[in-house]
């Protein structure tokens, strides 16, 4: 261990009455040498890298008698999601290797569903508002529009659930589905309210003010010479803003998806709460009954099962969840990285 | 004495294993408990009592996390008793003891909306099953319009308990919602007027729903007391083998004691 570090100015014996715990806080406030601090921080770095290593290790182990009884088939389609879960449960400890039978694609499907298109919808929300906010709202509602936006990205989401729940879907339920919806889908799937519909909006109002607030940033650090360059030129403050600024900032939009994305796919209480709880696939083709139709998501289903944890099978089948997620949000980062390389040049980093 | 960060750290860590030792070495024997989340307020009222009666000769652990994780952690000795909300099923790993202590009726909900009063077993099979679609089809449903299943998750006790009681052991129609908690549940039955599910009878109690009589009589407390009302299931205390010691000493209180009996009839029903 390095012990170069100079003794602080004083005498010694005044420090010698202290106690050990606050003679060692002593030492390690003084200024530390570049190498010590190198390795300290190098070591406290290599431990997150350590953990992301160990976490998917473990769960991939885990998740592992999913993939030994079919390979990648459980990916697919096949057979109903809820007969399987509830075959795993009653197996019990020692679990026969039909038990491992799982075929998750209507939830697949169903947090691709959600995903995407309440993403679709908060992008442009959130650039048009982030636009609104830095380059034409008056310098107060700004000065008061950007802690708001903070404030609202950080409502914890089982609050927007619990609205949701308390609010939207007897709302949705009472007065937009009529009773020829029901009555037309009802050997399929029952309307109550709760589904894509419900879910995606919620979604969009959770993830959109995590994107304002990173686009307002990124806005904020195009350089206003930039902008009265534009000016000078006689171009007006529209075209300015979709010529240059826009243009200027997109890494920044792209890296603002990307996050968002991750809080949409990785969403389990909100979903779990306001999704109708069904493994149903909305089928599109059923008209606007479509947003009213029930599904569950990958991390809605983990949620969902939980207290089944206990047996093996079903243990098995949310860690294959679990890791599916995982894998979803690398190859986000992974596309959201690969995105952005082209539009660096001129960008504005974010 | 020179001290580096690292041997200070270390005294840090010490010193609390240190302090630490004692409480563990005491004389208090600790029951662990894990499982039924529907058993869990019984349960975690019946442990406070029995502490307070026997200062600091017992204490108690309690977790959560449903009735066959209950099952698992005490077939593997990762708790004393395992509390389970529904009866002992075949594929239950063996040399497990299970004791009942407490019974509580099993309710047929609907939205206030639509008060119907009672059901037969008939008719109930024919609802959750699938066979009717509409609320026409049931006679005094206050209601017009396809029927709503709200169900539990395969996980819920309770869900096996109302399929055994109710539907034959017939499963409910996968159209039906599942709900992951009886909270839930009471809440989308509360919000949709055509709705129909099923809770424990001290959640159908709480009156934001509707409790459904089963062939002629009305689920409440007092029925189920009186044996008049028949869907009823029990919770149990389970053991690995035969319970010993404190445990043993605790699950036989519940069983005997009138402090225990008066805490059981507020809400649920003694087992004799």
């Amino acid at each position: 261990m390095t012990r170069s570090a100079p003794p602080l100015a004083g005498p010694a014996d005044t420090r010698r009455g202290r106690s050990i715990p606050a003679r060692a806080l002593e030492r390690l406030r003084r200024p530390w040498p570049d190498s010590r601090a190198g390795r300290t921080l190098g070591a406290v770095s290599l431990l997150a890298c350590l953990c992301v290593a160990a976490m998917v290790t473990f769960v991939a182990v885990r998740a592992w008698p999913i993939f030994a009884h079919d390979g990648l088939g459980w990916l697919g389609p096949g057979g109903s999601l809820s007969t399987q879960i509830e075959t795993m449960l009653n197996a019990s400890t020692d679990a026969p290797a039909s038990a491992y039978r799982l075929h998750v694609w209507p939830i697949l499907y169903g947090t691709l569903l959600i995903t995407t298109l309440a993403v679709l919808l908060a992008v442009p929300l959130a650039v048009l508002s982030a636009v609104f906010i830095v380059e034409l709202a008056p310098g107060p509602l700004r000065r008061a529009m950007v802690p708001v936006v903070r404030l609202l990205a950080s409502v914890p989401s089982v609050i927007y659930g619990q609205i949701g729940i308390l609010v939207l879907v007897p709302f949705v339920g009472n007065h937009l589905i009529t009773t020829s919806q029901r009555v037309a889908l009802e050997s399929r799937v029952q309307l109550t309210g709760a589904g894509l519909g419900v879910a995606v909006v919620i979604l969009t109002v959770m993830i959109a003010p995590i994107m304002v607030a990173l686009v307002c940033e990124a806005l904020g650090a195009v350089p206003s010479a930039w902008r009265e360059g534009a000016a000078a030129l006689g171009v007006n403050r529209l075209r300015a803003i979709r010529a240059l600024t826009l243009r200027a900032i997109r890494p920044a939009i792209v890296a603002a998806t990307v996050l968002a994305t991750a809080r949409a796919l990785g969403e389990a209480i909100m979903i779990s709460m306001v999704s109708g709880s069904v493994f149903f696939a909305p089928a599109p083709t059923d008209g606007v009954a479509f947003f009213y139709e029930p599904l569950r998501t990958l991390a809605s289903t983990i949620i969902d099962n939980h207290e089944g944890i206990g047996s093996p099978a079903l243990r098995s089948a949310l860690y294959a969840l679990a890791l599916l997620l995982l894998f979803s949000a690398f190859v986000l980062s992974v596309a959201g990285y690969l995105i952005k390389l082209p539009l660096r040049r001129y960008g504005v980093r974010a | 004495m020179h001290l580096s960060p690292r041997s200070a750290a270390s005294l840090v860590v010490a010193t609390i294993v240190v302090g630490a030792a004692p409480a563990i070495a005491s004389a208090v024997s600790t029951i662990t408990i894990s499982g039924a989340t529907a058993s869990y307020p019984l349960v975690q009222q019946l442990a406070h009592k029995y502490s307070k009666l026997n200062r600091n000769q017992v204490a108690f652990r309690i977790a959560q996390g449903g009735a066959q994780v209950g099952i698992n952690d005490v077939a593997a000795g990762r708790v004393t008793i395992g509390d389970v909300s529904r009866d002992p099923l075949p594929s239950d790993p063996s040399g497990l003891d299970f004791y009942p202590i407490a019974k509580y009726a099993i309710c047929v909900v609907t939205n206030k909306s639509n008060p119907l009063s009672t059901l037969s077993e008939a008719q109930i099979q024919a609802i959750f099953t699938g066979r009717y679609h509409e609320w026409s089809q049931v006679p005094g449903a206050g209601v017009t319009g396809p029927i709503d299943l709200i169900s539990r998750t395969s996980t819920a006790g309770v869900l096996t308990n109302f399929k055994t009681l109710f539907l034959g052991n017939k499963s409910v129609a996968k159209t039906a919602a599942e709900e992951p908690s009886e909270g839930l549940l009471a809440q989308q039955v509360a919000n949709d007027p055509h709705a129909i599910g099923f809770l424990s009878n001290y959640r159908a109690d709480q009156g934001t729903v509707n409790a459904v009589g089963f062939n002629g009589v009305a689920c409440n407390r007092a029925n189920a007391a009186s044996g008049q009302y028949s869907a009823v299931a029990r919770f149990y205390e389970v053991t690995r083998g035969p319970a010993t010691g404190a445990a043993a000493k605790f699950i036989s209180w519940i069983d005997t004691s009138r402090a225990a009996r008066k805490i059981i009839s507020t809400q649920w029903i003694p087992n004799k």
